[in-house]
């Protein structure tokens, strides 16, 4: 006895619904996820070089004067221009360490002619004139090459960006796609209950109340079902930011695959948005069949 | 209470199964419906109970027009009606109690108010000792005064009943007739379509006898 008993039953059927839901819900999660990586890792490309200067100075084989004397000029320039914060000299150690990724390091690496890199930055929101800038460097350092990183921003955003709605592209594929599978489980569990929604239509429930008994029941199926697969994301994106504290690099030059908790807290989005739409198409379902009924 | 005037009934193409029905069920009456398997019995029970609306004729329920009456007015005309469904149609992830309690739900009362009702109620029929049971333990005997019991405990003003005591032995008839009788008697018009010849007998009741979709007055109440 229990006056509160569900006045609808489990499905039957239901655990193969319940993990239609977590599956869609665990691509959803995934999706978001990767949506919420590509974005922050195109504010990262973009930030990152935004605001900073490279000088290059050419190494001795090439250069026409002593590239100490010109590092020094060039640093001197720098140094004096208005605007900019700082400008620091990158020693051979670091850059060699920079072209690791692409070049290596072995023996080779040490007898090719690698530039003196000056790593500048500029002051937030200071004006600086960059074109005078390079005019002041080649008169101070001849050997010397200013480069603003303008056309690798550009690039890097245009690349960003297209990751970026590429990401969203496919989130609103596969929200599109759990919608769907949602609501069409929905319907095909109701069709199953037909018998118990034309019981209580029989003996005098108001529509809302067979509504509110079917949307309640669907509701919380589709809450625990889409919980257990964004959950089962979130582990996933939560290995990969493990894998990146232990300084894992998934694939190189990329970001890691793995969500700051700010981020994770988008993920609790995808079960809200599941359980919603059950129990909008249940009730929505319901009201339609008894719409229809005398 | 319910007047039938001139109702046909088909469902979608195919033949009528009531033709020009025409009756009266007066307020407080008691009233068995019979008939030959196929005459149309459970056609008027179900036009009666608000599950189908009539191909024609006019159906007169409680002072109201049906045919006048808006969408939305219908449940609370429907809670007036017990019906005692020739399948039962019990939920049967519910238990006993909480499928007899369940118009009292519907209803909005709080579980407080009527959990003695229900308990008296299925004691009367027999199952005060399987309260918790589900439908799906029990006999078909048992399930058919359960759903008695659920058509009954709202006291409603027009009880229908298609063949209420098909499933028991002719002791527990004569203790449901006597339910009906009982129910009746606090002002309930009933209506019981049966083919149970001991049963009419028993009662001393109008009988509405429906022979190829027409109703033919056999034998008026005795007073």
């Amino acid at each position: 006895m229990n006056p509160n008993a569900r006045i609808m039953p489990r499905d039957k059927g239901a655990a193969s619904l319940d993990v239609v839901i977590a599956v869609m819900a665990f691509l959803a999660a995934l999706a978001l996820g990767a949506s919420l990586i590509a974005e922050r890792a195109a504010t990262t490309w973009r930030t990152g070089l935004a605001g900073r200067l490279t000088v290059q100075v050419l190494p001795p084989e090439k250069s026409r004067a002593s590239p100490n004397r010109e590092i020094d000029a060039a640093l001197a320039v720098l140094r004096s221009t208005p605007g900019i914060a700082h400008a620091t000299l990158i020693s051979e150690q670091d850059t060699l360490t920079l072209i690791k990724p692409w070049l290596g390091s072995d023996a080779l690496v040490a007898d090719l002619p690698i530039p003196r890199l000056i790593d500048a930055e500029i002051a937030p929101g200071a004006p600086l004139d960059i074109a005078s800038l390079r005019k002041r460097l080649k008169t101070a350092a001849p050997d010397s090459f200013l480069d603003d990183h303008t056309r690798w921003l550009s690039r890097l955003r245009s690349l960003a960006e297209g990751i970026t709605w590429s990401a969203y592209g496919v989130l609103l594929l596969i929200a599109l796609a759990t919608a769907a599978t949602v609501s069409f489980a929905t319907r095909a569990g109701l069709e199953a209950h037909r018998e118990i929604v034309e019981l209580l239509h029989q003996i005098g429930a108001h529509s809302g109340f067979i509504a509110r008994a079917f949307e309640w029941h669907y509701f919380v199926a589709a809450l625990i079902a889409a919980s257990i697969g964004t959950g089962l994301a979130g582990l996933l994106y939560m290995a990969g930011t493990g894998a990146e504290l232990v300084g894992i690099e998934a694939v190189p030059f990329l970001p890691p695959i793995g969500l700051h908790l700010s981020e994770v807290a988008w993920l609790l989005a995808v079960p809200v948005a599941v359980s919603w739409i059950a129990l909008l198409t249940a009730r929505l379902s319901v009201l339609g069949a008894l719409s229809r009924a005398y | 209470m319910v007047r039938f005037e001139n109702v046909g009934m088909r469902y979608g193409p195919g033949p009528e199964i009531l033709r020009d029905v025409t009756f009266t069920l007066d307020p407080g009456s008691f009233t068995f419906l019979t008939g030959p398997s196929g005459a149309g019995k459970s056609t008027l029970l179900k036009l009666t109970y608000l599950a189908e609306a009539p191909s024609r004729g006019l159906i007169n329920l409680f002072g109201s027009n049906l045919s006048r009456v808006p969408r939305a007015q219908l449940p609370a005309l429907r809670r007036r009606i017990g019906v005692v469904f020739q399948d039962f149609r019990l939920l049967d992830h519910l238990s006993a109690f909480d499928n007899v309690a369940l118009p009292l739900r519907i209803a909005g009362r709080e579980a407080a108010n009527y959990r003695r009702d229900v308990e008296e109620l299925l004691s009367w029929v027999g199952l005060g000792n399987r309260l918790s049971a589900r439908p799906s333990t029990l006999s078909g005997g048992e399930q058919q005064r359960i759903a008695i019991a659920r058509a009954v405990v709202a006291r409603p003003d027009l009880l229908l009943a298609d063949e209420p005591t098909g499933n028991v032995d002719p002791d527990m008839g004569q203790r449901l007739i006597r339910l009906f009788e009982e129910l009746n008697k606090l002002g309930t018009t009933v209506l019981i379509a049966t083919h149970d010849r001991s049963l009419i007998e028993s009662a001393r009741a109008r009988e509405m006898r429906l022979v190829e979709g027409r109703v033919i007055e056999l034998r008026s109440p005795i007073a």
